[in-house]
């Protein structure tokens, strides 16, 4: 009897451990992967919409509500190309203190990733909950240095989810001096959680895999790159934020609302995979050696092992903030003014899961003509279905709860913010 | 006594912004002792909210496959869907939350979760009549949770 002539479906309607709600689709036909189709609910196309009409100083308020794990991405990449169409350059140590919430998040949403939704696949649990009861101090480390990136972003930002105290050209208030350094100790500790961390995640067993991908990260000469800098490609393009769309096409595919990005016309990645290989050489020392000690060398390839890259860009966060707060002297204002003109801006800063390109289009009363969002989920989608298309073929042999976990695996890789992040309880209700 | 409400959902889908309005107007009453907290459901954001009070009253939107919108269910932790699988969870909330927060002994004194079954979660802001119709009823219920629990509890 061959199994060549069946039909087989999979599908993985609600992905485990991912942000928001997602699904899979795949299609084995004759022993052939014949489609995989991964749906992700993406809001940017809603808000896109919702901003056209509306003032110019509100999308960095209204998109930080597009994702409850990373509102500051939205908000600096916001900020950044509005104040482009305006022509205001916001420096000194406003920039330094938006790095400085930046890190925050970093340090939050890797820490989220690595203990509550990636860790468990490596140690055979099904869940944070199972590794809690298995070994609490261990999560209990990953919950403290997740804290250790909110008590920046509730400082810095106002509150720790949908930071309020983000604008246009800088910040409503501005911390002082000692509140910042009141955050030293609990950084300090944080940074031999992190470096624990990657320790401990070096000693995980890692699938082989290998990615050719194409990597596409900002670059920030002399230093590692979270909110400014150009972008360069591993193939060797190099452009500028306000060249972003004549290289990355968005298009539209019938499974997903979300919009799958394109470089050049070929598939590629964004996030730490990327950040690291393009811009290994701009960690910390410390960080840098972290990396070397996990054996993570120039390089990383295999996309399970993202979850050092993690490690080591947490670590890096970290250091980060605690030298900016060494740094930190309070500007004489809080924020410098943005005043409107007719214009067009752009801005990419690396959301902690990849590249977060905003562009505004803005008439002279600051009145928003057009906006359009592309998230980095968008762009890692195909290269996701790639993966995904790949472990399928080699793993047909599998019945389809562990093919459906293999590819929950797959997809876990990337931390794909499938971030509509409308939250339900499935309820069960007895009737009699 | 202290007291944690944590409303949970999105402002931009629709009904399932219904724990956050509940939330918002909680917070407005400026109550002693009371904290409030907005969150969207990640679970060591719950966990961190209501650790240490003594109790935490819980507001979340749910969704049903045949909804009556705007009914309320009151739920004690204890009732909750047991330990859920992997497979068939929709990634993090309110159960994983609890059953981490048990794991780690996290969870407050006395846990209850309000749900109310929404008619609309596309993306959009404001609630469907009915959902905000259920509003003002669940501003008491959970006002009377925060002063004690019911007798026959």
């Amino acid at each position: 009897m061959s199994h060549r002539s069946t039909s087989r479906r999979l599908r993985v309607s609600a992905l485990t451990r991912v942000e928001g709600e997602g699904g899979l689709h795949i299609a084995v036909h004759d022993g052939k992967v014949t489609s995989v189709e991964l749906n992700i609910y993406e809001p940017p196309r809603f808000f896109e919409a919702f901003l056209r009409g509306r003032g110019y100083t509100e999308p960095p308020d209204i998109t930080a509500r597009v994702c409850g794990i990373c509102p500051v991405a939205y908000q600096m990449s916001a900020c950044q190309a509005i104040e482009d169409a305006c022509g205001v350059h916001v420096g000194g140590q406003l920039a330094a203190l938006r790095r400085l919430l930046y890190c925050g998040e970093w340090i939050e949403s890797h820490a989220l990733h690595i203990y509550l939704l990636h860790a468990p696949d490596f140690l055979g649990l099904p869940d944070a909950i199972a590794l809690a009861e298995r070994d609490r101090a261990t999560l209990e480390r990953g919950l403290s240095l997740k804290k250790a990136g909110n008590a920046i972003m509730e400082l810095v930002g106002g509150r720790s989810i949908h930071p309020i105290n983000v604008r246009l050209g800088g910040f409503y208030r501005l911390p002082a001096k000692a509140e910042l350094a009141g955050l030293t100790e609990q950084l300090r500790r944080a940074l031999d959680e992190a470096i624990a961390t990657a320790r401990w995640a070096s000693t995980f067993e890692f699938p082989d895999a290998t990615i050719d991908h194409e990597l596409l990260s900002l670059r920030d000469p002399g230093r590692y790159p979270i909110d400014t800098g150009t972008l360069v490609s591993s193939s060797g393009l190099d452009f500028s934020p306000a060249e972003y769309l004549d290289h990355v096409t968005e298009l539209q595919v019938p499974h997903s609302t979300a919009l799958h990005a394109t470089l050049d016309g070929g598939r590629y990645l964004v996030g730490p995979l990327a950040r690291y290989a393009m811009n290994a050489k701009w960690l910390s020392p410390t960080a840098r050696e972290v990396a070397t000690d996990i054996g993570l060398g120039g390089r990383c390839r295999n996309p399970h092992r993202s979850i050092l890259v993690r490690a080591v860009e947490t670590v890096y966060a970290i250091d980060e903030a605690l030298r900016i707060i060494a740094e930190y002297e309070p500007p004489e204002i809080a924020a410098v003014d943005v005043s409107p003109r007719a214009g067009t801006g752009h801005g990419v800063t690396e959301a902690p899961r990849g590249l977060l390109y905003h562009r505004y289009r803005i008439d002279t009363d600051g009145t928003i003509e057009d906006a359009v969002i592309v998230p980095p989920t968008a762009q890692n989608q195909p290269a996701i279905e790639d993966d995904l298309r790949r472990l399928v073929s080699i793993s047909l042999h599998l019945d389809d709860h562990e093919l459906a976990h293999r590819c929950e695996r797959a997809i876990r890789n990337y931390d794909p913010c499938i971030s509509c992040s409308a939250h339900f309880l499935d309820l069960t209700v007895d009737r009699t | 006594m202290t007291g944690v409400v944590v409303g949970i959902g999105n402002e931009y889908r629709e009904d399932d912004g219904v724990g956050l309005v509940v939330a918002e107007q909680i917070q407005r009453r400026d109550l002693p002792d009371v904290r409030v907290v907005s969150t969207d459901g990640e679970p060591s954001r719950m966990i961190e909210a209501w650790a240490g009070a003594d109790v935490a009253v819980v507001i979340d939107a749910a969704r049903l496959a045949d909804p009556n919108p705007g009914r309320v269910h009151r739920i004690l932790v204890d009732d909750l869907p047991g330990h859920v699988s992997p497979a068939s969870s929709h990634g993090l909330g309110v159960p994983e939350a609890v059953e981490l927060a048990r794991a780690l002994d996290r969870l407050p004194g006395r846990l209850v979760l309000y749900t109310v079954e929404v008619q609309k979660t596309g993306f959009g802001v404001g609630l469907s009549d009915p959902v905000a119709a259920a509003v003002p009823g669940l501003v008491d219920a959970v006002l009377r949770e925060l002063a004690g629990p019911p007798c026959l509890e």
